[in-house]
């Protein structure tokens, strides 16, 4: 046939040998050499031979199995080879084939029903009406060698196989309509055969469960709901056969869900029904512990609730029986042993709650009130359900968890509270005070010992609720915090559970500061227990966040069990991090000279370490307790704002706040200025460990952020320190804080000598290396080019300055968007998108851009031209827009000279396809987004993606 | 078809890169590439439905939202992200949300 590959005529007889070193040689270059070779040969014109003859009986299936999947390949992607006038022939062929194979081997026979399928699809509806007919009679006709019952199956695999080609096929979307119009109307060929096959109760179950596989093909080309009715029914019957079970079950739920289902409402209502009479079989298999019958009959169950909850309520007169569905799902999300060891069914029904409350809700309010006085009991009864569901088990039984059950079961209870805190949108404060009364009862019950679990997890239920949703009107909240103490806690777990219950509960103790001297004690016991590392300063960092303001009076105690546990190094790195955090939340509410005493306090210990630290010779463990305590000091800074913040800024401007009278300087510039030379005596020893310098430059950076302009005395020492750094070993981190102090103090004629003279200096210090080959440096260009980027927004003037060569830096950026690191060539872009605009208000920017803007042009189009990350396109757009936006004229003339040399900037652009191009980019000078898309299509070019399915999709 | 709104992440952009190099080189085809990408699809849309239990908590005002080919948008303004260690809080932020249950429907189409 077409004009695709030629191999030699005789290329065919080499296939055996091919496959056979593709199955069994053991070296894997030939394996990949016979692969390719088979490959090619596959879509070969010669291809339309051979696998003919590959086919024949003599051969091994491994080679038929080439044979049959080459057809497929071919008929799937070469149809247009094939003249009109031999479709007939090849139908034909294929028929006898699968014939033959009917009795042969399954995996060739699956090929040749796939390749007949596409041949199908290819032909319908006019050049082939009626195939599915014509499929049925050709195999019911007796004659050849396979028996009726092969034939059966034969016709089965490939009616199931046509709706899964159609579904993966690749037919334009204008054909894809018209076929699957044709396969809808060809179901009246498929059902009634299914039908037969699934109500002869001679028919053998080999043959049902081909036909029930066929059934869930069908169902998901929306045939329509009623007219499956009675094979759903047939389908319901298999259910009873363990050999047809799971086919049964795929086959019914495809048929329930599939999203035209919904228009069905009265085979829905029969459905119904059907589904409860499930209920015994349920039970048993419950009782026996078969876990698979279980899960199968609850997902029919759910799939049918979760699907047509709204259609089913809608049907009023038949709330009883749609309720008696709610409750057999209720049952399956009861269902008894513990999730994941003994079952795993009920996890498989927490969407259907949300769905049925979503379109309980959902009804005006009129009918809403009738449903709600159905459903609330429903949904009450569920938190009790869920809640027993969340309980751990007894101890030795979690002991004998693996750590992947006891993961699955974090889970699991993950999902039981996101449940619980949407059903609270329904049920309300009530849920609450039913909760409470549960707890209440537990906790004074003195005839019966109760059982950790139980009071854990109906905690766990208040902290899911209390944790998002604001619990200020809630009457039972003081009564909840008077239980807490009452709380035998002989638990971990427990233990873990009434800390997180407190923490949930700190906005609540915001508005309620008098009960903060319940539950403080608690949490600050706790706080001595390394096994409760997390949930206790994870609460207490909450109280201290939210009730800052009303934990004066606690502060000195609070205080000292910190520090205790501190020193007794109870906690790991990271929550003594957040202890930090608190401790910082903690002290800004206290008076200056407070705070003074206690930062005096907390710190003494560590900077004393320090001290010594800093006279030790540098070595591993010493620098990870020097970092540690440089944490430790940068976290509590972090917090420290003794003012009162008004309003949260962006990043365009600093923000401004308020400051309450005070006299003297902020503490904790008392304290920096206090430790500063102790920093330097450690910056002098590790100046070459970036971790260390990280760890000194956050001190300073997390102060700044918090202390904005109050950080000013600090300026002049701080930027002497890191420009002393930078020149010695530079770093990204000290060009990270020039850009914040520049960020803050720019517009501060006082402050702000001290940053220009350090900003000229790290600038030429980077310079340099940038002579030396900056590619071992892409974290500094980075920080560099945001530096830049931010001097120009900040106080472009600066480049007005003779100490800065502006035709430097410029060729550095030029340089630094070849980088392969994303990250860099996007401050580089940025850079350059903050300088063009100053080409007319700067001179120095004006002129470099004058002289060497067509090195910056030749960049950005090699970039586009395939350089450069697909991603990184719509900010290298941006540059080319404020180049076409701010030097006009000189970019016309640019873009010609740059895209008249052949090949460039991708050998796959033609001479028309630059041109459109650049009269494209030239013409947009107000639309950002469309220059973005225009720089989009030409990369697309330029890499030879354009058109492809893969970046339309992008 | 998974959603394909993954592609743009660290990891989905990562792999692009790669297969955009492939294709340049000429060392394997659109289509294939097209086959990668979609499997990436169909695996992070599974990972990230069923291995994923991370939470975190945030509130903000409203400004505006949409539901539109089944893909919901909400724009919110002032957020404040609460996780156990920290507080972050954003101006601006834009959530874009599709059904993680129903994965049978193709957002992008």
């Amino acid at each position: 046939f077409g004009p695709t590959l030629s191999l030699h005529p005789l290329a065919f007889t080499l296939c055996p040998l091919a496959l056979h070193q593709l199955y069994y040689d053991p070296n894997i270059e030939n394996k990949n050499l016979a692969q390719k070779w088979l490959m090619q040969a596959q879509i070969s014109a010669q291809a339309w031979q051979f696998c003919w003859a590959l086919l024949r009986p003599d051969k091994v299936p491994e080679i038929q199995y080439f044979g049959a999947s080459a057809l497929h390949t071919k008929i799937s992607r070469y149809w247009g080879d094939i003249p009109a006038e031999q479709y007939g022939t090849l139908k034909t062929q294929l028929f006898s084939q699968i014939a033959l194979f009917a009795s042969g081997s399954k995996i060739v026979l699956t090929r040749l029903c796939v390749a007949l399928a596409s041949l199908a699809l290819n032909m319908m509806p006019e050049a082939w009406p009626g195939a599915v007919g014509e499929m049925v009679r050709a195999f019911q006709e007796e004659g050849g060698a396979a028996d009726g019952r092969a034939r059966c199956l034969a016709l089965l695999e490939l009616l199931t196989v046509l709706p899964e080609e159609f579904q993966t096929s690749r037919l334009p979307q204008y054909r894809k309509g018209q076929v699957r119009g044709a396969l809808g109307r060809e179901w009246a060929a498929v059902c009634p055969l299914l039908q037969q096959l699934l109500r002869q109760p001679e028919s053998p179950a080999p043959v049902k469960a081909r036909a029930l596989k066929c059934l869930s093909s069908w169902v998901l080309l929306d045939v329509p709901l009623s007219e499956s009715e009675g094979l759903l029914e047939a389908g319901f019957a298999a259910l009873a056969d363990p050999e047809l079970f799971d086919t049964a079950v795929e086959a019914i739920v495809n048929a329930i869900s599939q999203p035209d289902s919904q228009r069905y409402v009265s085979t829905l209502l029969k459905l119904v029904p059907q589904v409860l009479q499930l209920q015994e079989q349920l039970r048993e298999a419950v009782q026996n512990g078969d876990m698979e019958t279980s899960h199968g009959i609850c997902r029919i169950a759910v799939s049918l609730g979760e699907n047509h909850s709204r259609s089913l309520l809608e049907q009023v007169e038949h709330w009883q029986s749609f309720l008696a569905l709610v409750n057999m799902i209720m049952f399956c999300t009861g269902i008894p042993g513990h999730y994941p060891v003994n079952e795993t069914t009920s996890s498989l029904t927490l969407t259907f709650w949300y769905t049925l409350q979503d379109d309980i809700m959902s009804f005006e309010a009129e009918k809403q009130t009738v449903y709600l006085q159905v459903y609330r009991p429903v949904y009450f009864q569920l938190v009790d359900v869920l809640l027993h569901k969340a309980q751990f088990p007894t101890d030795e039984e979690y002991a004998s968890w693996t750590s992947d059950e006891k993961e699955q079961f974090r889970i699991y209870r993950v999902d039981i509270s996101d449940t619980l805190m949407y059903v609270y949108e329904m049920l309300g404060a009530e849920l609450l005070s039913n909760l409470y009364d549960k707890l209440g009862r537990l906790l004074t019950n003195a005839e019966q010992p109760t059982s950790w679990q139980h009071t854990e997890a109906l905690l766990y239920g208040f902290q899911s609720i209390a944790e998002t949703i604001d619990v200020n009107y809630s009457d039972v909240i003081p009564g909840l915090i008077g239980l807490i103490p009452r709380i035998n806690i002989n638990n971990v777990q427990l233990a873990d559970t009434v800390m997180f219950t407190i923490g949930a509960l700190a906005e609540w103790l915001a508005d309620h500061p008098v009960m903060l001297s319940s539950v403080l004690p608690l949490v600050l016991q706790a706080l001595g227990n390394p096994d409760l590392s997390v949930s206790s300063v994870s609460t207490l960092k909450k109280i201290c966040r939210e009730c800052k303001y009303d934990l004066p009076p606690y502060a000195t105690n609070i205080v000292a069990v910190s520090q205790e546990v501190l020193i007794k190094q109870i906690h790991k790195t990271s929550q003594c991090m957040w202890l930090m955090q608190a401790l910082g939340f903690l002290l800004s509410a206290l008076p200056v000279e407070d705070i003074l005493r206690n930062l005096h306090s907390l710190i003494t210990p560590y900077i004393q370490q320090l001290e010594k630290l800093a006279d030790e010779t540098p070595n591993p463990s010493n620098k990870l307790a020097i970092i540690h305590i440089l944490g430790l000091l940068s976290n509590l800074f972090t917090t420290l704002d003794i003012t009162k913040q008004e309003e949260e800024s962006g990043d365009s401007a600093p923000p401004i706040k308020s400051t309450p009278p005070q006299t003297g300087p902020n503490p904790v510039v008392v304290v920096l200025q206090q430790v500063f030379a102790l920093i330097q005596t450690v910056l002098s020893k590790w100046l070459n460990d970036s971790q260390v310098v990280e760890a000194v430059c956050a001190i300073f950076e997390k102060s700044v952020k918090t202390l904005l302009h109050d950080f000013a005395p600090m300026v002049s020492q701080l930027s002497e320190m890191l420009g002393q750094m930078y020149s010695t070993i530079p770093q990204a981190s000290a060009l990270d804080l020039t850009r914040q102090m520049m960020h803050i103090f720019a517009s501060e004629t006082d402050h702000f000598p001290p940053i220009k003279a350090l900003f000229e200096l790290v600038t030429s210090v980077t310079l340099t290396i940038f002579q030396q080959g900056p590619r071992d440096h892409p974290d500094i260009v980075d920080s560099f080019m945001q530096l830049q980027a931010q001097a120009l927004k900040r106080k472009p003037d600066l480049f007005l300055s003779e100490n800065l060569d502006v035709k430097a830096v410029f060729h550095c950026g030029v340089l630094s968007l070849k980088f392969p690191e994303a990250p860099t060539v996007k401050s580089t872009c940025l850079f350059f998108t903050e300088l063009l605009p100053h080409c007319a208000d700067v001179p120095p920017v004006g002129q470099v851009v004058q002289d060497d803007g067509k090195l910056l042009l030749l960049a950005v189009l090699e970039a586009i031209g395939g350089q450069s990350s697909r991603s990184l396109m719509d900010q290298f757009a941006e540059v080319l827009f404020c180049m076409n936006k701010h030097c006009f004229g000189l970019l016309t003339v640019w873009l010609k000279e740059a895209l008249q040399s052949p090949g460039f900037p991708s050998s796959r652009v033609s001479n028309e396809q630059k041109d459109t191009f650049s009269q494209q980019v030239l013409r947009e000078r107000v639309n950002k987004r469309r220059v973005k898309d225009i720089v989009k299509e030409f990369t697309l070019v330029c890499r030879g993606l354009h058109g492809t399915e893969y970046a339309a999709e992008y | 078809m998974a959603y394909q709104l993954y592609r743009n992440t660290t990891l989905g952009n990562s792999l692009q890169e790669s297969l955009d190099e492939l294709i340049q080189t000429q060392q394997i085809t659109p289509q294939l590439a097209l086959q990668v990408l979609l499997q990436f699809d169909k695996a992070i849309n599974t990972a990230l439905a069923n291995r994923v239990r991370n939470r975190v908590n945030f509130k903000g005002s409203l400004n505006t939202y949409r539901f539109c080919d089944n893909v919901w948008t909400f724009v919110l303004n002032d957020v404040e992200f609460r996780e156990v260690t920290d507080l972050v809080k954003v101006d601006k932020m834009k959530i874009v949300a599709c059904d993680g249950k129903n994965t049978g429907s193709n957002p992008a189409e």
